[in-house]
């Protein structure tokens, strides 16, 4: 028995792999091949609806932007192992809460964002605390939260104020250091030139007559681009990334190994906290309002772009990049289905026949590379 | 991979379908979109669905009708610009949120599309944006309107039921209600939700607790429904003043029936198909009517009710 | 036996008890660097407590335990292995999901520094990670094939390489070979052996005499929380390991074929 063959060969039952198909074998395989088939679907049907114009590309972009600020979020989570289904309350509440400072109780703009972004990172450390201390499912958790900050955010303005949108937002904003790194826009320079240029479209008529219809890259777009390098090079070129992996495949296992499973938890509900908050303070300043009703149902918009992204609902895997590229596509389609003039409540079945095409897709080139059964 | 490819190809050939079909349908002159801020839920809005659809076929032009499916105002702003990107002749659009929606209606509206609102919004606002004209009945007036005629019958106290609580002109409604009776609104609105079940135990439970209430308003079919089975179980139908806003086939059962002593008709059907015929005819031929229309308040009473039943829910 | 070496580890007496249940009723043992002790007994034998008093999961009620030499007492595992005791558990800690070489360094990440920033080194971790496991005799598809394409017997090979290549000196194996087939038990034996010949203690806890037999230096069996004695290699059969785990009559007439070392 001792004498049992040490140098076995390679197992003759794992068929070799080409290099080709080994390169093309990543978990956001399915995200890009899904932005092809999008894309190559709208400019097929769509092209001259206005879709691929300035105006319709700022537009989807815009749209699959705010997506992908909180699937980046919601993408770390999940991998992580645990769900945040209190995102889209939580926008409601940020935006409600940078109104309530701003306008109802006059401070400084940058100070009512910076107090809720300690807020809610704390609501967000909260809900973690809450799922590590008493071991239940954040599904849970995380519902009652949904409830809890969903009440608030109806509620003070309606005993401060009398009503549910609180707005004058831009007033007070005007002058502000911080507002515009949230509701600002960059290389407004460029797009003038170009519309003067010709390149884009300029507006006909009314005060802005001569300006370009597209006047610079919203700030919201920014923060996508960078949280998504963010959350991408934390995930796949750390040590927090590896520990984060590890807490989503197998927390008792992670555990035994000496990776700070808690701590991890906490601080991925504490970052998508962040991310909602992001998407709330850059709504508020773009519109000049919080309402009480914004962000419903995000949370959920959230993780469907992460699943088509090619994470797994479990945790332990998935890909940043992917999450971005499933907002990218639910944020496409969203509105792409609308340039190609189709019926809008035929939107859900579009999204239900990608989200299942999607998740089959994946789960098959999950099996590939990760050899579950 | 080929498995791969194929079952996109697939995937691809099953979504065209109904995306050839729906661009080989529409029809040559000019494109109106009409934004509404309601949820999917609601279903009052397929009046105004019916509206476009019935101006579209009748004025020879393309129509389509687009909401936020949650109700997510900012989601609207989206639509618009979307509406606006798409290149339509004209949109049509109410104005929920004047900080919000203000933004995007006056670049479409100077990026060259007309615009009317309709609707939720004012008249002043409908100026400022850079629209053609409003089409509605402005909601504090009409609420106003009713107040003071409950007031006449005698009223003092009331519950309002509100489906819509994050909507601000519903509580327009309610305020204006309480004003025209000349009384404080404090706590007599309640946030009812949008669940029939949740509205019904909801109202039961305000009106156990506060048994001297003279009068219930409810918002629309959404709220009104509900009130009605409310008050069948616990006793109150027909004893209890009942008005609502807008109708809705239950509606007008209960006013046949006396439970409900009027309904505020803001004849949804109007404010979808005046807009179009309105914007047709001024692309046509340059004329447009050189004021705004006011669709509604009609209070509709168990008088005439006769061309209501036949179309309620469809066209009134 | 090795007498020109010092045992690594001693446990004196251990005695554990949890309430009113003795757990452990004075068991000693001696591991000795390069020796793989197998430790047998039936299931309830005490086993799994006496290895978890020894990787610090337990602290004794009363005994000593001296490693290298000196008194120590583990306040949690943590302690344990810092101080190179790895236990491989029978539940791996290995994510089926994740690669072979981020399942390698998992809480002991190498870090490469570009400017103020710390990263993942994954060229040294991929690097380590195909000369360890390729020493132990698993060729890789890649670094980055994930745990969950390999078979259990290469998943424990894995776990264990890793314990090794971070300075184990003892390594408790708790039945590793339990729910594997004869192939891959086989090279989870043959892994022992390598891991043995580079100098490192093997606790080797199993139920399974064939497999004890075929690695073991000394034996050691325990029953009902009670040492019945070690007995080196070549000094006993099967057939009386095997009775004597099963414990009870045959006891006092084995004792004589223990060769005194009770």
């Amino acid at each position: 028995m001792s004498n049992a063959p040490t140098e076995n060969a390679v197992d003759e039952r794992i068929k070799t792999r080409s290099r080709f198909r080994e390169a093309m074998i990543r978990p956001e395989l399915g995200g890009m091949v899904g932005t092809v088939a999008v894309f190559t679907f709208f400019l097929l049907f769509a092209f001259d609806s206005g879709m691929f114009n300035s105006q319709g590309i700022m537009n989807w972009s815009t749209v699959s932007a705010q997506f992908m600020i909180i699937a980046v979020g919601a993408c770390l989570l999940m991998i992580a192992g645990e769900f945040d289904l209190s995102v889209g309350s939580m926008i409601g509440f940020a935006g409600m809460m940078v109104a309530i400072f701003s306008v109802t109780l006059g401070w400084p703009v940058w100070l009512a964002i910076l107090l809720t972004f300690v807020m809610c990172i704390a609501i967000g450390a909260l809900n973690g605390y809450i799922v590590i201390r008493t071991g239940l499912p954040s599904f849970i958790v995380t519902l009652a939260f949904l409830f809890i900050l969903r009440g608030f955010a109806i509620f003070l303005p309606q005993v401060i104020e009398r009503k549910t949108i609180i707005g004058g937002i831009k007033d007070v904003a005007e002058g502000d250091w911080l507002a515009p790194f949230f509701g600002g826009k960059i290389l407004t320079g460029l797009f003038q030139w170009m519309g003067d240029a010709g390149v884009i479209a300029v507006f006909e008529r009314g005060t802005r007559k001569g300006q370009p219809v597209v006047d610079g890259i919203p700030m919201l777009i920014i923060w996508a681009i960078v949280l998504i390098i963010f959350g991408h090079v934390l995930l796949t070129k750390t040590k927090f990334g590896n520990w984060i992996f590890a807490a989503g495949g197998d927390a008792e296992a992670a555990r035994n190994s000496g990776v700070p499973v808690n701590k991890v938890k906490i601080l991925m509900f504490m970052f998508t906290a962040f991310c909602a908050t992001v998407f709330a303070v850059c709504q508020v300043m773009e519109f000049g309002s919080a309402g009480a009703d914004r962000g419903l149902l995000k949370e959920f918009e959230a993780i469907i772009a992460v699943v088509i992204g090619g994470a797994l609902l479990t945790g332990g895997y998935g890909s940043v990049l992917g999450a971005a590229l499933g907002a990218l596509i639910f944020g496409v389609v969203q509105q792409g289905l609308f340039f190609a003039g189709v019926e809008s409540s035929l939107f859900r079945v579009f999204l239900g026949v990608i989200l299942l095409g999607a998740v089959i897709l994946n789960t098959y080139i999950r099996r590939i590379i990760t050899g579950e059964r | 991979m080929t498995s791969l490819t194929k079952k996109l190809a697939l995937a691809a050939a099953v979504a065209a379908a109904p995306l050839m079909a729906a661009t080989s349908a529409s029809a040559e002159g000019e494109k109106y979109i009409l934004v509404s801020h309601a949820p999917d839920s609601d279903s009052w809005w397929n009046t105004i669905k019916n509206g476009i659809a019935l101006a579209g076929e009748q004025m020879g032009v393309e129509v389509e009708y687009r909401n936020p499916p949650t109700g997510d105002l900012a989601d609207m702003a989206r639509i618009i610009e979307q509406a606006a990107a798409s290149g339509p002749n004209g949109i049509i659009t109410t104005l929920a949120d004047y900080d919000v929606l203000s933004g995007p209606i006056r670049s479409a509206a100077d990026s060259g599309v007309d615009v009317i609102i309709m609707n939720t919004g004012t008249p002043d606002q409908a100026r400022e944006v850079g629209a053609l004209m409003y089409v509605g009945q402005p909601e504090y007036d009409a609420g106003y309107a009713a107040g003071l005629r409950a007031k006449g019958d005698g009223i003092g106290s009331f519950l309002c039921v509100n489906h819509y609580i994050v909507q601000p002109s519903s509580q327009e409604r309610c305020q204006g209600f309480a004003d025209g009776l000349g009384i404080d609104l404090g706590d007599q609105m309640i946030d009812a939700g949008q669940d029939p079940a949740e509205i019904k135990n909801r109202v039961l439970a305000y009106l156990s607790a506060n048994p001297d209430t003279d009068a219930v308003l409810t918002l629309g079919p959404t709220s009104a429904d509900p009130t009605i089975l409310a008050l069948e179980e616990n006793g109150m139908a027909g004893d209890i003043y009942f008005g609502t806003f807008d109708l809705g086939g239950e509606i007008v059962k209960g006013i046949k029936a006396g439970v409900i002593q009027w309904g505020i008709d803001q004849q949804p059907f109007l404010q979808a198909y005046l807009p179009v015929v309105v914007m047709t005819n001024f692309h046509r031929y340059g004329v447009l009517p050189g004021n705004n229309i006011n669709s509604g308040p009609g209070f509709v009473t168990a008088d005439g009710l006769e061309k209501i039943e036949m179309f309620a829910g469809e066209y009134r | 036996m090795n007498p020109e070496k010092a045992p690594i580890i001693q446990m004196k007496n251990i005695e554990k008890h949890f309430g009113s249940v003795i757990a452990l009723a004075g068991v000693s043992l001696e591991v000795f660097p390069g020796e793989c002790h197998c430790l047998l007994g039936d299931n309830g034998a005490g086993k799994s407590t006496f290895i978890k008093t020894m990787s610090g999961v337990h602290q004794p009620t009363h005994g000593e335990i001296y490693f290298e030499g000196k008194p120590m007492s583990f306040a949690d595992p943590r302690d344990a292995i810092s101080a190179g005791i790895a236990t491989v558990h029978q539940h791996l800690a290995m994510i089926p999901l994740m690669s072979v070489s981020r399942n390698f360094f998992m809480g002991n990440e190498p870090v490469k520094k570009v400017g103020p920033l710390n990263f993942f080194d994954h060229d040294h971790a991929n690097q380590v990670t195909m000369d360890e496991m390729r020493k132990m005799g698993i060729n890789l598809r890649g670094p980055d094939q994930a745990v969950g394409t390999l078979s259990g017997g290469e998943r424990q090979t894995v776990a264990i390489a890793r314990a090794v290549h971070f300075g184990a000196k003892v390594l408790i194996l708790d039945e590793p070979t339990s729910a594997l087939g004869v192939r891959q038990t086989a090279n989870v034996l043959a892994t022992i052996d390598k891991v043995r010949k580079q100098g490192i203690a093997v606790v080797f806890i199993t139920h399974n005499v064939r497999h004890a037999l075929a690695v073991g230096d000394r034996f050691t069996v325990l029953n009902r929380g009670q040492t019945l004695g070690t007995a080196q290699r070549g000094q006993i059969t099967p057939e009386e390991l095997q009775d004597l785990m099963a414990g009870g009559q045959e006891l006092v007439a084995l004792e004589g074929s223990l060769g005194g070392t009770v």
